[in-house]
């Protein structure tokens, strides 16, 4: 296992440059537990000071230290967007496997479901969710809510390729040798989905972020918790952008895109690792 | 129905022992039933036949005559839309007998892949491409050979080399094997432990004909090395020349004649076996090749009486109206034919 990430570190820049970029946001979320300040206490420093020697990052009008602010606020939201995703993929993995392998009565009843969750407006019903939960609209539970919105998608598309794989004849001869249904679905399915699920997780997390942005930007969130999209929330409450204080937006939007680039191309070495014929693909070019 | 086996000159030693399979009136049908629209295929219709011990029993037709039907019929791996509708399938091992739409599902799932294998159709496909070959050797094998994993590679490598092929491919991923090696690894994978029982699904077709040769030679190797029986099937008239004991040809669903092989070649009985036989190049031979008119029946709305009467030149009043019962005409031959056999017209 070291090895492996040995060689890909030397061997593939896209994990190498990935690991870097996601190296030094979690390094940045790390050090939110060195911080001298609580992320709910305010006024603990001179407000709107440019970055400069004392405050890396300049101060909000909040009078918080952009920095350490920052610290708290990617933790929480990398921790959202893994939250979402982990709990996001097992549903999908199991519900896309499950109804394309077993097929019938089973994959009616799950692709109704299915369905039912892609044709859903997911943006009203979050904005619904916080306001019949208000106060008890904790990050976690919103993560929560979000997962359980998530996997639709993903889920039919696992199922597509589960469908096919379920035809080919290594499935029959599994079923042949007396390979039971979780043996077949777990040893000979899911390596044959990981790569895919790996590029879907990015997405997701993509996804999740954004929508965590979005929601609380606009306060429909637990303001008082400090994410990315919490800090651009408080800029514009103070209209930070026509006072001039850029740093308190500017900050957290790049940490947040440095995010997004770091996953990407972690996703994209980990599906060559994964996905031996991928290696192949990538020598040539376009058949001809 | 006489059997021909019992009665007719032993093919190979062990010939005359009880048949280790043994088909009777087996029906297959497709059954669909779409928008209240009902429809039904019937692939395999009445197809009785044995395969003795040691034996290698070579099943021809053209494509959609119901070979693959047939063989997934016997083998058990049927689902929806392909049911079963009557007749029995009896595998006889150790003595045991087990009949395959009878028996209770746990005694067929002990007996497959240990003594009933299966070379499947475009059998590249067997060894799943994201995997590498050794962890097909423990998904599929690994359980039916009750030893510890040492003594289980060891079986395994043994067996790879009987294949001529080197204990590296192990740990190659299918994609990094050429399609000969590919085909040698899923005829390992298949015979590893040993079967009493091989069923093998056109497994040359996909290769050129070196390679064919190759891999037949093996597959003959190891069928007589572990004096099992082989049902093989093939549309490659060639193969079963050289590779088969007996031939049963299949038209339409249904057998149509059956015999040793070499006989069948020499003396073809049905007017389908006939044209079949016919059209084979032949050395020194300049004549054009003149095709068989018209095109095999639709299977879900067969014609009445002999299948094959619209396409056939001695073709009679009889043939449109009553099937022709596959009988016996000699020793270990069958045909179903009333032109061969008018007695058997009622």
């Amino acid at each position: 296992m070291l090895t492996i990430l040995r060689d890909l570190l030397r061997y593939n820049r896209e994990f190498a440059a990935g690991t870097a970029l996601m190296a030094f946001v979690l390094i940045i979320s790390c050090l939110s537990f060195l911080s001298p300040y609580s992320p709910q206490d305010i006024y603990l420093v001179p407000p709107d000071v440019p970055p400069s020697w004392a405050y890396p990052l300049g101060t909000t009008s909040r009078g918080q230290d952009t920095f350490w602010i920052l610290t708290f606020a990617i933790r929480n939201t990398l921790l959202f967007g893994f939250t979402v995703a982990i709990i996001s993929r097992i549903l999908s993995l199991i519900i896309g496997l499950l109804s394309g392998y077993l097929g019938g009565a089973v994959d009616r009843v799950l692709m109704s479901i299915n369905d039912t969750f892609i044709v859903i407006p997911l943006f009203p019903i979050l904005v619904l969710f916080y306001f019949v939960m208000r106060d008890s609209m904790t990050w976690a539970l919103l993560a929560l809510v979000m997962a359980c919105l998530g996997w639709a998608y993903d889920a039919r598309l696992i199922r597509s390729i589960t469908m096919s794989l379920r035809t080919r004849e290594f499935t029959e001869s599994g079923i042949f040798s007396g390979m039971t249904t979780r043996q077949i679905v777990t040893q000979e399915h899911l390596p044959y989905v990981l790569p895919i699920m790996f590029s879907t997780t990015m997405n997701n997390m993509n996804w999740s972020i954004g929508l965590e942005v979005t929601l609380s930007v606009l306060g429909f969130t637990n303001i008082n918790t400090p994410t990315i999209g919490v800090m651009i929330y408080w800029a514009n409450q103070h209209t930070a952008l026509v006072a001039g204080i850029w740093w308190w937006i500017f900050f957290p939007v790049a940490l947040v895109v440095i995010t997004f680039i770091g996953l990407f191309l972690l996703a994209v070495s980990m599906n060559e690792y994964i996905d031996p014929r991928s290696r192949l693909s990538r020598m040539g070019g376009a058949p001809s | 129905m006489t059997s021909a086996i019992a009665t007719g000159r032993p093919v190979r030693p062990g010939a005359a022992r009880p048949p280790v399979l043994e088909v009777s009136d087996l029906r297959a049908y497709y059954q669909t039933r779409y928008f209240g629209i009902e429809r039904e295929v019937r692939a395999v219709d009445d197809v009785s036949l044995r395969v003795a011990p040691n034996e290698i029993y070579g099943l021809a037709g053209e494509s959609s005559c119901g070979k693959t039907t047939l063989i997934k019929a016997i083998a058990g791996v049927i689902r929806p839309p392909l049911n079963i509708v009557g007749g029995t399938v009896r595998f006889r091992f150790e003595g045991a007998t087990l009949s395959v739409y009878e028996s209770d599902p746990g005694a067929l799932a002990a007996i497959r892949w240990r003594h009933l294998s299966y070379i499947m159709q475009a059998s590249m496909g067997v060894l799943n491409p994201v995997r590498r070959v050794r962890s097909s050797f423990i998904d599929f094998a690994y359980r039916h050979i009750a030893r510890p994993m040492p003594a289980f590679w060891e079986i395994v490598v043994g067996h790879l080399e009987r294949l001529h092929l080197q204990p590296e491919v192990l740990d190659a991923y299918p994609h990094e094997l050429s399609g000969g090696m590919r085909q040698r690894v899923t005829i390992a994978l298949a015979t590893v432990c040993r079967p009493e029982f091989i069923i093998a699904d056109e497994p040359t077709t996909a290769l050129d004909v070196v390679v064919q040769k190759g891999v037949l030679a093996m597959i003959r190797e190891v069928q007589r090395e572990l004096g099992s029986s082989l049902l093989f099937v093939t549309h490659d008239l060639a193969v079963h020349a050289n590779l088969t004991d007996r031939l049963g040809i299949m038209y339409a669903g249904r057998l149509v004649e059956e015999g040793p092989t070499a006989d069948v070649f020499r003396e073809p009985q049905h007017p389908y076996t006939r044209h079949l036989i016919a059209s084979l190049p032949r050395i020194g031979d300049t004549a054009p090749k003149k095709g068989l008119g018209g095109a095999p029946p639709n299977l879900a709305d067969p014609p009445p009486g002999c299948r094959f009467h619209p396409r056939c030149p001695l073709a009679m009043a009889v043939c449109r109206e009553q099937n022709p019962p596959l009988v016996a005409i000699g020793p270990d031959r069958r045909v179903a034919c009333f032109a061969v056999t008018p007695e058997t017209a009622s």
